[in-house]
């Protein structure tokens, strides 16, 4: 039963990392821990209900709305709950599903949710989400969806956030080593950093 | 990158060293517009120890203790050099006359005799000027710090963090998370505080500009009460570190200064042991007064 389980895991994360953008820069998922833990969140988050497509009857909601800090800082940041109910005290179409009970649970009685990590790179990595940002959505004009998914793979379709990237320093490598055009409308190219010291730290 | 990578750009991760064919590094192809340096005013320094500290609270650097200290296994990027005047003979010295001080860190040398001799090319030269110490590249095979003509190297010769718990709780709050906490085994030296530079050159490059002055400060620069160590981008003009370097005549690519020193204008500044020609980027002003107190 576990096998067919991991087998299943693993054909969704294949179908599913096909279908991302960056599908050709990564290297074909081969294990189930590629697919990094199975995280259990404290409240399943729908992501493709918040950020996907309206066919798929999703919000199309900028991945930057929530996560805010992704475009000025090294970290894209987790909002706080205050961020949620924001919106949520004035959907009322909702109020009475459970995901929207708990999180208002966590409201009154004025607790941050404990949302785990599903991105972690080791302590001696140093990743930062600005300058990924500002080069791909500020300078080139690429659409956010793609941008966010070169390393987070196609979150608009994913309920709680899953791992489908190696995160890998051969995996980062191979994107750097590539020349991206600088801006959207140049025929000019360059390469990600190739210094130990930029990302190690 | 890969390890084939590495081999087949060698000469790209080793800098010339300094008896190479051309006699001094390629500075022409520099490969950034930026280079950090220093320069440290000895006559102001008074040896309060206080980047000494600053540098222990930046980086993460272990207390090691009294007896692991008298081992030699000290754990100080940022150490203050005492030197006694012993004009009344060898080994005699005037306490009353107090000690020359010289705050000692990674001289961050253009030609560094340490990145040549790593076997696994953990320790290499950055765009920025730096020696780099990439921890987890590092075997601690420790030949850098044998060829390191400051000796400021310096190796984790215990797991600090979990074995010796020199951050007991809540003490490891304090630690910076911009850092790796070093383990057992690995080679550590100053960086220039790479956090903070890293931080400044992001900010700035956002903001679409050069690096600035004020964009950057070193802990130690920053914790020194007279102000006697300046950090820089010595590649702009502007910059105090570079102006301070040209008004001293101290050139980054020689190692014999020719000092156009007029009457009444004596020149302090030196570099340390630049004859060995490791051509390092920390400039030194000569103390004038006489004594310390």
């Amino acid at each position: 039963m576990q096998h067919i389980l991991r087998l299943f895991i693993l054909l969704v994360g294949l179908f599913a990392g096909a279908g991302s953008y960056a599908a050709d820069a990564a290297p074909k998922l081969t294990t189930p821990d590629d697919l990094g833990p199975q995280i259990e969140q404290p409240i399943e988050f729908p992501h493709f209900r918040h950020a996907g497509d309206a066919k798929d009857g999703g919000m199309q909601i900028n991945c930057m709305y929530c996560h805010t800090y992704a475009r000025r800082s090294m970290v894209a940041g987790i909002p706080p709950v205050q961020k949620c109910i924001g919106c949520h005290q004035s959907i009322e179409s909702v109020r009475d599903k459970p995901r929207i009970q708990k999180l208002f649970e966590y409201w009154d009685a004025k607790k941050p949710i404990p949302w785990k990590k599903v991105h972690d790179l080791p302590d001696f990595v140093r990743f930062n989400h600005e300058r990924h940002i500002q080069r791909f959505y500020f300078q080139q004009d690429r659409p956010y969806q793609e941008v966010c998914g070169y390393c987070h793979g196609n979150v608009k379709a994913m309920t709680v956030a899953q791992r489908q990237k190696p995160l890998t320093m051969g995996w980062c490598a191979s994107c750097h080593q590539k020349d991206h055009p600088v801006s959207a409308n140049s025929t000019e190219t360059g390469h990600g950093p190739n210094d130990c010291f930029t990302c190690h730290k | 990158m890969s390890v084939s990578n590495l081999l087949e750009n060698w000469s790209k991760f080793r800098h010339t060293h300094p008896v190479d064919d051309k006699g001094h590094p390629d500075w022409e192809a520099y490969p950034s517009d930026i280079k950090w340096a220093m320069s440290i005013d000895l006559d102001a320094c008074t040896g309060c120890n206080a980047c000494s500290v600053a540098c222990y609270a930046e980086n993460n650097l272990p207390v090691v203790g009294k007896e692991k200290y008298s081992h030699g296994q000290a754990m100080h990027w940022m150490r203050i050099e005492r030197y006694w005047d012993e004009s009344a003979g060898v080994g005699e010295f005037d306490a009353d006359k107090g000690a020359r001080f010289l705050p000692m860190m990674c001289q961050q040398c253009e030609a560094a005799p340490c990145e040549t001799v790593c076997p696994v090319g953990a320790t290499n030269h950055t765009e920025d000027g730096l020696n780099s110490q990439i921890y987890n590249r590092c075997i601690g095979s420790r030949y850098c710090s044998a060829n390191c003509p400051y000796k400021v190297r310096y190796f984790n010769w215990y797991n600090y963090p979990e074995q010796e718990k020199v951050w007991p709780e809540p003490l490891n709050q304090q630690l910076n998370p911009d850092l790796t906490v070093r383990t057992k085994g690995v080679m550590e030296k100053c960086t220039f505080c790479k956090q903070r530079t890293y931080t400044a050159r992001n900010n700035a490059k956002t903001e679409g500009r050069p690096v600035q002055d004020s964009d950057v400060q070193t802990a130690c620069q920053e914790a020194c009460p007279v102000g006697a160590i300046t950090f820089g981008n010595l590649f702009n003009p502007e910059s105090q570190v570079a102006k301070q370097w040209k008004s001293q005549q101290v050139e980054l690519t020689k190692e014999v200064q020719d000092k156009d020193e007029k009457e009444g204008n004596r020149l302090r500044g030196y570099r340390i042991l630049e004859e060995l020609r490791p051509y390092p980027s920390v400039m030194y002003l000569e103390r004038v007064r006489e004594s310390a107190v």
